[in-house]
């Protein structure tokens, strides 16, 4: 009876010529979506991973000098984008992809793509997960909205219930209809997530993924089927599902942004600057090993090596400060990175919450998280970047230390003095390979949002009920 | 002076290739009441839009006071008054509202006694004027179209099955109300599928079936048409 | 007489419809939402400036304090540059969230500096804000589809329309005036918390004018379209929805497509150097010239600072703060054909949007409204001239001294250039033109 009454609806919409072509046109536009996306992900991955590997031998390459020159000659790493960004990019076209790493400083990511785009896709993007957000729920819509109503309007209802079919088989007769056009819309998705798991994802990532916007798409039928169930007439039904639309996938999104960023507020990196700076006054400045903040480790020192001067240590006293100092200041820089990070993405969980209201913010951050392209991927990958400069800021510190004389250090600007060490130490550079989080991790961080996501298909379910109770 | 109010000529209409109005032709004069009569797609209903300018004769010619309904249709309309099948006026307005919503419409001048009068004389109960479209009965709702009608003041009346749903009670006052109107001048014309209301009310009734005047019945004198001779031939036309 | 009797009486009508009374509640609350996160918005960046100036004066005392020569003293003063918010910034936005508003640069050299982006959240850039402007790019069209689609189309459905057509006088301008009222209400719904939002910010008046007449432009665009589909004849047999399909439908291609498509297209017609290039151009340049003998860095500061010929001799050959600035100079001149190449990479884009935009009505209220409140892609190239400026400012400062070998004073350091008094010469500029 149910299956009896979906094909009857398809055949409805093959006939009409409208329904056929909108899902012609939606499957179409994903799938394109899809290749143009993963060509320019592939290219992209490309790339970085040549910057890497450039950067790396650059700084290998570079010839003996002072350990402190490579200090600030500095380092670059390039962020290489997670297979399921060709579905959805999330915040990376956002975050800058790059960072110059150095001694004594945390610099930002730079060159967004958005800072080099067109500025014409700052609404609408061609990527499979707008598509798939946005605008299917809206061809859903076109395709169903009169899937019951049209039935009232022939009086065909009315003959149907005096015939006894039950309003139940009706109304899931017409959902697997209205579903079944969003799943073919569907596809080129779960083709691209399979073409994924191909390419090194995990199953278990791409797998709930595909269930997500399943699930997705079970919410957007449901919406469809209900409100034309409740509706008295067709027209009625499209208005209203049209506002929802509105409401759902545009404004609800953006209102949560706009209510995050009212409500908490966050300073921004440059207003930590200006507090690092002030927390350094204390430390003392790395380059200046008399200045008086570096004493108690001159004392310790001497102590340490049972000699009155520095020039006696075995150790070059420099180098001592240099490693020291940076210590000291990478842990102020931490702490206020931290504590930025804390906020964004405090900012960042205000307004997931508006998946509650909307199934449309509930996927975007389901999305996000499973693709491994949200706040947190991109934390994760400023905190491994900091780690990389750390280390080898800190292992040519020692190198600074342990193989270059303090005596030659401090004549280093004098005539004929060649304060350099050998290349060979720049070895201590590791390289840098940015790896997506793991699935496990990434599928525990979507849970709340796939809880968003079931919380609306109940809703769903309830609302269907009601219909029934309505209809009969 | 013309003394055809109503020309049609040769009038066709055809949707999608399917001729709906075949050299349709019959005129109408001043004073007269006129039921077009017909079964269940004879084409009345095209023939009633085609006078009103909301359907296109394809060919043919159709003229109301003179004036074509292909190139004067703005100036036929402020000469008529028209009463749909079945009225559905504005829900969120009161009877009175709708009345001087649509009289505004049409630019007509009326005023509020004006408005009751008319309202009297379709014998609307009072204690409705003042309440929402959307509670009044069928027949209640037909009266406040009645009493439009009658405040267009307009010298031609198209009715679109005028009685159906109308209580006998109703049907009556209505009837005499038509009678009246038309020894006022006024030119009526309807379309029905009711034999025994057309008989009663008309001067005169045509026939139609498959778009074809197939038959013409008159008055004679003061008693009313045959009904039994109307009824005989309409069946035999429309035989399940 | 006879339109504004035909207004009042549709108005008098229309107005007694809830559903309508309540749609135009929930614009006027969006509309507020709208103006009032844009003013929280506006508010906090100037809240930061002036707490960011606070410390920056704190930090500067400081660091002056501590200096003995003018080397060292251009090596640690850093300087706070920013881009005010415009008053009519609240309304729009626009790039402020993906361009930086506040930088801090100092002497060294500028290209290493100048990409530095302290931006916003990225999820909530990516998530976009509702702001003004999207409310009346994006958004507006929606409303004005919703409104007008079943204009006829409702009372073809409820059986009303041959006895409204055969009534009415004039049927085309009974649609024309329905269709004026349900948008100028709109407008109204829309337009009337910004209205209160421009006074709250005290936005010049000729701006405030601008925008509404942009709104309303952009309204009566999509009024017309509706319209003329709605009363056309193709449109005479098909349902309110099969209406509202197809004016969804050219919603979809003017916002969606339109912008996509064209976002592909420049793309493939600018290419411009990546950042990092002149980010490892700039860097190798100052580093290898550790290495180099200082006569190379001279010879090439001395081709665009002639004026320093002959007080180029160090007084140590390994270090010493004018070589050292002057190498910092050498590595943006290397690097700065390929900075010019990628700023004008920036400006060629925005120019062809501007030119793709005439094809989408609403990417082209969205840039205007942009650039009206001095938020658009040229304003954020406008901010980081002046950095350059600012900083070509501070090297005309520092150079003399270094070069000259003036006595150190704290009182010559503390007549430094400043950005703030070097950002109101520049407004006034720009008022005066």
């Amino acid at each position: 009876m149910i299956s009896k009454i979906s094909y009857d609806e398809w055949r409805f919409w093959h006939r009409s010529k409208l329904a056929a072509s909108i899902l012609i046109i939606g499957t179409v536009l994903t799938l394109l979506s899809a290749i143009v996306n993963s060509v320019k992900m592939q290219q992209t991955a490309h790339e970085r991973e040549h910057l890497q590997h450039a950067a790396e031998s650059r700084f290998l390459e570079q010839p003996d000098r002072h350990p402190h020159r490579m200090v600030h000659y500095g380092h670059y790493v390039f962020r290489t984008p997670s297979p399921l960004s060709i579905i959805e990019p999330g915040v990376d076209a956002f975050t800058g992809t790059s960072i110059f790493l150095e001694g004594h400083r945390q610099n930002s990511a730079m060159f967004a793509e958005q800072q080099q785009a067109s500025g014409m896709t700052r609404f609408s993007s061609l990527t499979p997960s707008f598509l798939l957000q946005v605008i299917v729920p809206l061809f859903l819509i076109l395709i169903g909205y009169a899937s019951v109503t049209r039935e009232k309007e022939a009086g065909t209802l009315n003959i149907m219930i005096t015939q006894g079919v039950s309003i139940w088989h009706l109304l899931t007769g017409k959902y697997l209809a209205v579903l079944a056009s969003g799943v073919i819309m569907l596809l080129p998705l779960i083709i691209a997530a399979a073409w994924a798991s191909l390419t090194g994802e995990a199953l278990i990532s791409t797998g709930t993924f595909v269930v997500g916007y399943l699930l997705y798409i079970f919410i957007w039928s449901g919406i469809v089927v209900v409100v034309s169930a409740l509706s008295k007439k067709s027209s009625a039904s499209f208005a209203a599902l049209l506002a929802l639309w509105v409401l759902f996938s545009i404004l609800v999104p953006r209102i949560g942004s706009s209510s995050a960023a009212a409500l908490a507020p966050s300073a921004g990196k440059l207003e930590a600057d200006y507090a690092v700076l002030a927390e350094l006054r204390k430390l003392g400045d790395g380059h200046n090993a008399q200045d008086p903040a570096f004493v108690q480790l001159k004392n310790n020192l001497l102590a340490q090596y049972k000699v009155d001067k520095v020039e006696d240590l075995p150790i070059n006293f420099r180098g001592a400060v240099a490693q020291y100092s940076e210590a000291k200041l990478s842990k102020v820089l931490n702490e206020f990175s931290e504590r930025r990070m804390q906020q964004e993405l405090a900012q960042a969980k205000i307004s997931r919450q508006f998946g509650w209201l909307s199934p449309t913010a509930a996927i975007r951050a389901f999305s996000m998280m499973i693709a491994g392209t949200s706040l947190e991927t991109h934390h994760r990958f400023l905190r491994e970047a900091e780690k990389l400069r750390y280390d080898f800021v800190q292992s040519l510190n020692k190198v600074h230390q342990e193989r270059l004389s303090y005596d030659l250090d401090i004549n280093r600007y004098k005539e004929g003095v060649v304060a350099r060490v050998d290349s060979a130490n720049w070895q201590v550079l590791s390289e840098f390979t940015f790896t997506p989080d793991s699935a496990t991790t990434r599928v525990t961080r979507s849970l709340p949002y796939i809880l968003q996501l079931l919380f609306w298909s109940l809703v769903i379910a309830v609302l269907l009920r009601v219909a029934v109770r309505r209809i009969s | 002076m013309q003394k055809e109010v109503l020309i049609a000529d040769s009038l066709s209409v055809s949707f999608n290739h399917q001729t709906v109005l075949d050299e349709v032709s019959f005129s109408v004069a001043k004073g007269e009441v006129f039921a077009l009569l017909g079964g269940n797609g004879a084409g009345k209903s095209t023939t009633l839009k085609t006078f009103l300018g909301t359907v296109s004769p394809h060919s043919g010619i159709a003229k109301v006071m003179g004036l074509n309904v292909t190139s004067e249709i703005d100036k036929i309309r402020a000469k008529v008054a028209y009463l749909p099948e079945s009225v559905t006026l504005y829900g969120h307005l009161t009877g009175v509202e709708n009345i001087q919503y649509f009289l505004a419409l049409a630019q007509v001048n009326c005023t509020d006694a004006d408005i009751e009068q008319a309202l009297k004389r379709v014998a609307l109960q009072q204690n409705a004027w003042h309440k929402k479209m959307s509670f009044y009965s069928k027949g209640m709702r037909q009266k406040t179209a009645i009493a439009l009608a009658l405040l267009r003041n307009a010298p031609v009346l198209f009715l679109d099955e005028p009685t159906s749903g109308l209580d006998p009670n109703a049907i009556d006052e209505f009837n005499q109300l038509i009678a009246n109107l038309a020894t006022e001048g006024t030119t009526v014309f309807m379309v029905t599928h009711d034999v025994y209301g057309a008989c009663h009310i008309a001067h005169r009734i045509g026939l139609l079936d498959q778009g074809k005047i197939v038959g013409m019945f008159e008055r004679g004198g003061q008693t009313n048409i045959d009904t039994e001779a109307v009824h005989a031939a309409f069946s035999a036309r429309n035989r399940p | 007489m006879s339109i504004f009797s035909n207004f009042s009486r549709e108005a008098k009508f229309l107005f007694k419809q809830k559903h309508l009374w309540a749609f135009y509640a929930v614009v006027v609350c969006l509309s507020a939402f709208a103006v009032y996160s844009g003013i929280s918005e506006a508010n906090h960046q100037q809240a930061t400036i002036e707490r960011l100036l606070e410390k920056e004066a704190i930090d500067r005392e400081n660091v002056i304090a501590k200096q003995k020569d003018y080397g060292s003293a251009a090596y640690y003063t850093f300087h706070l540059t920013y881009s005010e918010p415009s008053a009519m910034a609240f309304a729009a936005m626009g790039q402020r969230d993906i361009y930086p508003w506040k930088h801090r640069i100092r002497m060294l050299a500028l290209e290493g500096q100048i990409y530095e982006t302290d931006a916003d959240n990225p999820e909530l850039s990516f998530l976009g804000r509702f702001d003004f402007a999207f409310l009346v790019s994006i958004l507006l069209p929606l409303f004005v589809i919703l409104l007008l689609h079943d204009l006829r189309a409702s009372e073809r459905s409820a059986g009303r329309y041959d006895l409204l057509v055969v009534t009415a006088k004039n049927q085309h301008s009974l649609w024309l005036s329905r269709a004026v009222i349900l948008s100028l209400s709109l407008a109204a719904a829309l337009l009337i918390p910004f209205v209160v939002g421009a006074i709250v910010s005290q936005a010049p008046f000729a701006d405030v004018v601008l925008m509404v007449l942009v709104v309303l432009a952009h309204l009566l665009f999509w009024m017309v379209i509706s319209l003329v589909f709605v009363t056309s004849k193709k449109a005479i047999k098909q349902s309110s929805a099969q209406i509202a399909s197809v004016l969804l439908s050219v919603w979809l291609l003017v916002t969606v497509l339109v912008p996509v498509v064209s976002d592909l297209v420049i793309n493939k017609m600018v290419t411009g150097p990546s950042g990092g290039e002149i980010m490892l151009t700039q860097r190798e340049a100052v580093n290898d010239a550790w290495d180099l003998p200082a006569e190379d860095t001279w010879t090439e500061f001395l081709k665009t600072h002639p004026q320093w010929q002959g007080k180029t001799t160090m007084d140590s050959p390994f270090f010493e703060w004018k070589w050292y600035y002057a190498f910092q100079q050498v590595g943006d001149q290397k690097a700065s054909a390929l900075a010019t190449a990628y700023r004008d990479a920036i400006i060629k884009k925005d120019q062809l949007a501007g030119q793709f935009a005439l094809l989408s009505p609403p990417m082209l209220t969205q840039r205007i409204l942009s650039a009206i409140a001095t938020t658009d892609t040229q304003a954020a190239l406008v901010y980081q001239q002046q950095i350059r400026q600012f900083h070509k400012s501070l090297r005309e400062f520092y150079y003399p001294l270094m070069f000259n070998k003036a006595e150190f004073s704290l009182e010559t350091l503390k007549a430094q250039p400043q950005y703030s008094t070097y950002e109101r010469a520049h407004k006034k500029h720009m008022e005066n033109n």
